[in-house]
C-alpha cells in the first residue's frame, strides 16, 4: 500500500472511531454501545498478540491465561499496593512477558498441536493457581478496584480521574481504542519491518529461517513475549472497567475466542483479529435477542463463515493483493 | 492402595477409549477434535434417552448413541472438514473448524436436552468385595466393556482390511494414496469411527456419573491431555495416556485430598515438566 | 594448503543405531567434492552434522581451524557454511525475486531495533538487495522468471532457486542436498553447469548425492560411505576404479553407475 494511502486510511479510522462514533451513539442513545465497543477493543489487543503468533507459524490458545495474569497483576498492585493504575498497566505488562520467557524456553520448540494443546493447559494453570494462591484470594477474587486516577504533570491534569466523567464508560471507550490503536500500529509497523520478514520467513520453513541466519529460538520468543505483553496489557485495562476480577475472569473459551477472532478476520491480514473480535464479539451481542437460539445461530454462522471464506474475512478484498510482494 | 489402583484402572479403560478416537481422528487427518467432549456428551444423552426414558435395553442405547455419533461424524468430516481442507490456505484451520463445531454442538445439546445434570438406573446393581477393594458391579461391567471394545478396536486395525488402510494413511497419506487406498473413504471413515469411540463412552460412563451438557469442554481438555501424555497419532500412546491419567486422578484424588483441590493442578505442572524433556509425549510422532 | 573444512572422527549414534561411524576427510577451498553411497548409507545424517543442524555423539567439524559443530545452525550458517534443503519448500507465497531478497535480509547484521524502526537505510538496503538478487538470479539462468511466485515454479528451477537462496547468504562453503536427485538427462547437465558455475564464484561445494553420472562429471574428490563408514575417498578416477566401492553398489544397475 502506497503511503499517502495508508495515512490516509489511517485517518478514516481515527475519525470514525474517535468521532464519528461517539456522534452516533449519542444519537441513537445507546450508551451501553460504549463497553461493547470497549471490549471489543480490548479483546482486539489480546487477539492481535494470539495473531502474531500464527504469524510466526504457532497455534496459541492460551492468551487467556496472559489476560489473567495481566489483570490479577494491575488489581493486586492497585488494590494492595496502592500503585495507580497507570503504573500498573505496563508492570502487569511486563509481568507477562517475564512470564512468558520463562515458560517459552521450554514449549516453544513444539509445534502444531502440541504446541496448542500445551497452551491450552497453560490457560488452566492459570485459573487453578488464580483459585490456589493466597494472593490472589482464591475463589473470591479480587473486588472493588478503584477506578484510573488522574494523571497530572507539572499541576496540570493530563487525564482526569475516571470517576469524574460523567459516563465512566466513553473515558474507558478512549482509552481502549487509543490502545488498540497504538497496538495495531505497532503492530503493523513490525510485520512490515525486517523482522516481519524474519517472522514470514520462520512460518514458512522453519530450518530454512535458520540455515539464512536467523535465530529462530530466539525469535520465537520475542513474538511470544510481544505477544503475552499485548495480553497482559488488555487484561488489565478489562479488569479495571470490570472493577473486580476472578478466577474465572478469563477462561479456555476466551483463548479459543481469541483464536477464533484472528482466524474470522484472516490469518494473513494484521487487521485480521480487529475486524474478527468486531464481527464475532458484536455478532454475539446483537444476537442476545434471539434468547435461547444465541449460541446455535452465532456458532451456526461461524462454521458458515469458515466453509465459505476459510481464509477469513479479509481475504475477499486483498485477493488480488497476493501477486505482489508478500507485503500485506 | 488396591482401592485407589482398582479406581485408576476402571477410570483409565474409560479415558483410553477416548482418547482413541481423538488420536484416531488426528493420526488421519492431523485435525485436533476440539468437539470430542461434546460427542461424547451427545452419546451420553442418547442412551439416556433411549435406556433412562424409554426404558429399552441397555445394549440398545449403546448401540444408537454409537450409531448417532458415527452418523454424525461421518457427516461432519464429509460436509464440513473436507471442505475446509480443500479450500483453505493455512494447516491450522481444520482446529479451528472444529472449535466452531464444538460450539455448534454445545448449543445443539443444550437446546435438546437442556441445563439439567441426568443420570439412568444403574445397569447391574450390587457391589464386589474382594479383599480390601470395593468396587461396584456397574463399574465392573463399564470397565469390562471398555477394555472389550479398546481390544476389538486394536484388531480391527491390526487384521482388517479398512484398518490396514487406516493404518497405511496414518502413517503416510501420499504413498497410501500411491498403493491406490481410497483416503477420502477412509478419512471419512476414521472420523466416524473416532466420534463413535466417544458416543460409546458418553453411553457407558452415563450410567455411573451421569451427563450434562456442560461437561463437553473439560472431557476434551481431558483427552487432549492424554493425547499430550502418550503422544498423538500412535494407538499404544492413547491407551497410555488414557491409564496414566486414570490413575493420576485416582491416586490424586485420594492423596491430595488434604490439601484441597488442587490435584489437576499437580497434574499439569507434572505434565508441563515431562513435556519440556519429551515433547511428543510418551510414543508421539513428531509434528511437521 | 590448509582445508577449508576438515571432518573429524565424526560419529552418530541414535539410541542403539550407529548412523555415521568415526568418519573422516578434509575439503579443500574452492574445490567441489561428493559424498556418495548407497541409500541409507548415512550421508543426510552427515550433511545435517556439518551443516550443524545435529549433534556428533563423538568427533567434531572444523571450519577455517574453528570448531563448528555444535553450534547453533543459524551461527554455523552466519560464519560461512550455507546449506540448502532437499525438499524445496522454499518461501512459498513470494516471488523468486523476493525469495532471494529476503535471503539476504535475514543476514543482515543490524540490530533488531535497528530492523524496527529502518526508514531511509530500508530502502537503500532494499534496493542492494534487490541488485543483488538479479545478479545472482540471471547468473543462475532464472533472469526469465524472477517475478514469477516461487511455487509456481517447475522443479528444475526451484532447485537452482534453492541454490540462489543459499548464495544470498554468501557462503564460503555451500552444502548441496542431493541436487541432482529426480532430474533426467537434460535436468542433470543443466545443474551441474550451474554448480560448476557456482565454484567459479569462489565458493567451495559440498555435496551429497545419489546419482553417480552426475558426481563422477563435476567432482574434483570424492568420499564414499556405506553403513555410515568411510569405505574410500579420491578422485573419480580413482574410485571408480576401487573395488569396496564396487562392491557396495553391487545389484545397481550399470547406467546409474555411469562407468
Amino acid at each position: 500500500m502506497s503511503r499517502p494511502l495508508r495515512l490516509a486510511g489511517l485517518a478514516v479510522f481515527l475519525l470514525a472511531v474517535f468521532l464519528a462514533v461517539p456522534l452516533a451513539i449519542k444519537a441513537a442513545g445507546r450508551t451501553d454501545f460504549y463497553y461493547t465497543l470497549s471490549s471489543v477493543a480490548l479483546l482486539a489487543i489480546a487477539s492481535s498478540g494470539v495473531w502474531l503468533m500464527f504469524y510466526i507459524g504457532r497455534i496459541n490458545i492460551g492468551q487467556g491465561a496472559f489476560a489473567l495474569m495481566g489483570g490479577y497483576v494491575s488489581a493486586i498492585l492497585v488494590t494492595s499496593a496502592g500503585i495507580s493504575f497507570w503504573l500498573s498497566l505496563p508492570l502487569a505488562g511486563v509481568f507477562c512477558t517475564a512470564v512468558s520467557i520463562l515458560v517459552g524456553l521450554p514449549i516453544l520448540r513444539l509445534r502444531g498441536v502440541y504446541f496448542a494443546m500445551v497452551t491450552l493447559v497453560l490457560t488452566e494453570v492459570a485459573r487453578l493457581l488464580a483459585l490456589a494462591l493466597p494472593i490472589t484470594n482464591g475463589a473470591k477474587g479480587i473486588t472493588s478496584i478503584p477506578a484510573p486516577g488522574a494523571i497530572g504533570a507539572f499541576g496540570i491534569t493530563l487525564v482526569p480521574a475516571f470517576d469524574t466523567f460523567a459516563e465512566r464508560n466513553i473515558a474507558f471507550y478512549y482509552l481502549s481504542t487509543i490502545m488498540m490503536t497504538l497496538c495495531f500500529a505497532a503492530l503493523y509497523r513490525l510485520v512490515h519491518s525486517r523482522i516481519g520478514r524474519i517472522f514470514v520467513a520462520m512460518q514458512q520453513n522453519e530450518e530454512l529461517a535458520s540455515s539464512m541466519g536467523v535465530n529462530v529460538p530466539a525469535m520465537r520468543i520475542l513474538a511470544y513475549a510481544i505477544s503475552s505483553f499485548l495480553g497482559g496489557v488488555a487484561g488489565a485495562i478489562f479488569i479495571a472497567i470490570a472493577q473486580s476480577i476472578y478466577p474465572s475472569s478469563f477462561t479456555v473459551n476466551d483463548s479459543i475466542n481469541f483464536m477464533l477472532n484472528c482466524f474470522v478476520g484472516g490469518l494473513r491480514y494484521v487487521f485480521g483479529p480487529m475486524l474478527g473480535t468486531l464481527v464475532l464479539y458484536f455478532g454475539w451481542d446483537l444476537l442476545f435477542a434471539i434468547g435461547e437460539y444465541q449460541l446455535l445461530i452465532y456458532s451456526g454462522v461461524m462454521v458458515l463463515l469458515m466453509l465459505v471464506l476459510p481464509n477469513g474475512l479479509l481475504s475477499i478484498r486483498f485477493h488480488s493483493w497476493q501477486r505482489s510482494s508478500h507485503k500485506t | 492402595m488396591e482401592q485407589v489402583v482398582a479406581n485408576g484402572l476402571y477410570l483409565g479403560a474409560q479415558y483410553a477409549l477416548v482418547a482413541l478416537g481423538l488420536t484416531l481422528i488426528f493420526a488421519l487427518m492431523n485435525v485436533l477434535n476440539f468437539a470430542h467432549g461434546q460427542m461424547y456428551v451427545l452419546g451420553g444423552f442418547v442412551t439416556y434417552e433411549i435406556y433412562g426414558q424409554l426404558h429399552l435395553p441397555f445394549v440398545v442405547a449403546l448401540l444408537a448413541s454409537a450409531i448417532t455419533l458415527a452418523v454424525l461424524g461421518g457427516l461432519i468430516e464429509r460436509f464440513l472438514f473436507r471442505t475446509v481442507i480443500k479450500r483453505s490456505v493455512r494447516e491450522e484451520s481444520t482446529m479451528l473448524l472444529a472449535a466452531g463445531i464444538a460450539y455448534f454442538l454445545d448449543a445443539v445439546i443444550l437446546l435438546l436436552f437442556g441445563e439439567k445434570q441426568r443420570g439412568v438406573p444403574k445397569i447391574v446393581s450390587g457391589v464386589l468385595r474382594a479383599g480390601d477393594i470395593i468396587m461396584p458391579y456397574d463399574r465392573i461391567v463399564v470397565g469390562g466393556l471398555a477394555i472389550l471394545f479398546i481390544v476389538g478396536f486394536i484388531l480391527m486395525m491390526q487384521y482388517t482390511k479398512p484398518g490396514r488402510a487406516m493404518r497405511a494413511l496414518a502413517q503416510d497419506r501420499i504413498a497410501a494414496q500411491l498403493m491406490g487406498v481410497p483416503v477420502e473413504f477412509y478419512s471419512f471413515l476414521g472420523f466416524a469411527l473416532g466420534a463413535m469411540l466417544a458416543g460409546l463412552v458418553g453411553g457407558l460412563l452415563v450410567t455411573i456419573t451421569g451427563v450434562n451438557s456442560g461437561i463437553g469442554g473439560p472431557i476434551s481438555l481431558k483427552a487432549f491431555l492424554m493425547v499430550m501424555i502418550g503422544g498423538a497419532g500412535v494407538v499404544g500412546g492413547a491407551i497410555a495416556g488414557g491409564f496414566i491419567l486414570g490413575m493420576l486422578e485416582s491416586v490424586g484424588l485420594t492423596v491430595l485430598h488434604a490439601y484441597g483441590d488442587i490435584t489437576y493442578l499437580v497434574i499439569f505442572a507434572a505434565l508441563l515438566i515431562f513435556l519440556a524433556i519429551r515433547p511428543n509425549g510418551l510414543m508421539g510422532k513428531p509434528w511437521g | 594448503m590448509t582445508p577449508i573444512l576438515q571432518v573429524k572422527a565424526l560419529t552418530k549414534q541414535f539410541g542403539g543405531l550407529v548412523a555415521v561411524n568415526d568418519v573422516s576427510f578434509d575439503v579443500q577451498p574452492n574445490e567441489i567434492l561428493s559424498v556418495i553411497g548407497p541409500n541409507g548409507a548415512g550421508k543426510s545424517t552427515i550433511f545435517k552434522l556439518i551443516s550443524s543442524f545435529l549433534r556428533p555423539t563423538r568427533g567434531e567439524v572444523l571450519f577455517k581451524g574453528e570448531r563448528i559443530s555444535g553450534l547453533a545452525p543459524h551461527i554455523v550458517a552466519r560464519k560461512g557454511v550455507v546449506r540448502t534443503f532437499q525438499e524445496t519448500t522454499i518461501f512459498k507465497g513470494l516471488t523468486a525475486r523476493d525469495s532471494v531478497i529476503v535471503a539476504h535480509h535475514l543476514r543482515s547484521r543490524a540490530s533488531l531495533i535497528g530492523y524496527y524502526c529502518e526508514t531511509g537505510f530500508a530502502r537503500r538496503d532494499e534496493e542492494a538487495f534487490g541488485r543483488s538478487s538479479d545478479e545472482i538470479l540471471d547468473f543462475l539462468g532464472l533472469g526469465e522468471v524472477k517475478n514469477e511466485i516461487a511455487s509456481n515454479l517447475p522443479h528444475g528451477h526451484l532447485r537452482a532457486l534453492g541454490i540462489a537462496i543459499g548464495l544470498a547468504a554468501s557462503p564460503q562453503v555451500l552444502l548441496l542436498d542431493e541436487p541432482f536427485a529426480g532430474m533426467n538427462h537434460e535436468e542433470t547437465s543443466h545443474a551441474v553447469g550451474l554448480v560448476r558455475a557456482v565454484r567459479q564464484r569462489g565458493v567451495t561445494v559440498l555435496l551429497v548425492e545419489h546419482d553417480m553420472a552426475a558426481v563422477m562429471k563435476i567432482s574434483d574428490r570424492i568420499v564414499v560411505i556405506n553403513f555410515g563408514s568411510k569405505i574410500a575417498e579420491g578422485t573419480p578416477a580413482q574410485i571408480q576404479q576401487n573395488d569396496r566401492v564396487i562392491e557396495a553398489y553391487l545389484g545397481v544397475e550399470d547406467e546409474s553407475i555411469g562407468f
